[in-house]
């Protein structure tokens, strides 16, 4: 079971930097850079709330369930 | 290089100078104790609080981290440990910052190019204060965490060094929740 971050390719779709995101979001390029890698423990229910609205997406489109 | 080089606070200048006091008022006192008699007492005593301020003056510098945690340093009490994150060497570099920037702990110098972090801890009841040497080795797509806490002038750090290793961890393993 893994969780895979789709940030990048949202960023990508919505021509946004990852710095850009990070001083609309409220949350430090450095926890933006590991959440893009997968690397965070949790997301705050609040945070996923700040990047979907940002990004204008659902929270599906930047987390995704797979199977290992 | 980046160096992020320590600019001295108001409590740093009461601190010095309390040390100033210190130096002057005990040679003084000793010297009006013995009377002039005990001068080998006294240059000790001297030579001894010299030494002590000249630990607490040199502690902020990373080019003096082999002087402090070298084994043969029998003024210091060194503990260190190891960790390993999942997380890349130059993006766990900057989150140790960060969550510095956000302790208790006083971040002093960094080394970008050589993944080097030196910060200290507050003078407190128990210890003169510790420093704090963070170096980050690359293991594949893993980063060793090494770090050191080393005591000023103490050769017992009364717990102290295991404490701030845990609170550092505590509050890197924190911020990961974002």
């Amino acid at each position: 079971m893994a969780i895979i971050v789709n940030l990048d390719v949202m960023l990508a779709k919505r021509k946004m930097m990852l710095k850009e995101l990070s001083e609309k979001v409220g949350v430090s390029t450095v926890n933006l850079s590991i959440l893009k890698q997968g690397k965070v423990k949790a997301v705050r229910f609040s945070t996923l709330d700040a990047i979907c609205s940002v990004l204008d997406c659902q929270p599906g489109d930047i987390l995704e369930h797979t199977k290992d | 290089m980046k160096y992020i080089k320590h600019t001295p606070t108001r409590k740093d200048i009461k601190i010095w100078v309390s040390l100033f006091l210190l130096i002057v008022i005990i040679p003084l006192f000793v010297a009006i104790y013995s009377e002039g008699k005990n001068q080998v007492f006294l240059i000790t005593s001297i030579i001894i609080i010299g030494f002590f301020i000249l630990n607490l003056i040199l502690r902020k510098s990373l080019s003096l981290k082999k002087y402090y945690t070298h084994p043969f340093n029998l003024l210091t009490s060194k503990v260190c440990y190891e960790k390993t994150y999942d997380i890349p060497k130059k993006l766990m570099f900057e989150k140790i910052i960060e969550v510095l920037n956000y302790s208790e702990f006083e971040l002093v110098e960094t080394n970008k190019d050589r993944f080097e972090i030196l910060a200290i801890t507050k003078i407190s009841l128990k210890s003169w204060g510790e420093n704090i040497y963070i170096d980050l080795d690359a293991n594949e797509n893993e980063t060793i965490m090494k770090f050191c806490s080393v005591t000023i002038f103490q050769i017992y750090d009364w717990g102290k060094s295991e404490k701030n290793y845990n609170d550092l961890c505590e509050q890197i393993e924190s911020s990961l929740t974002i």
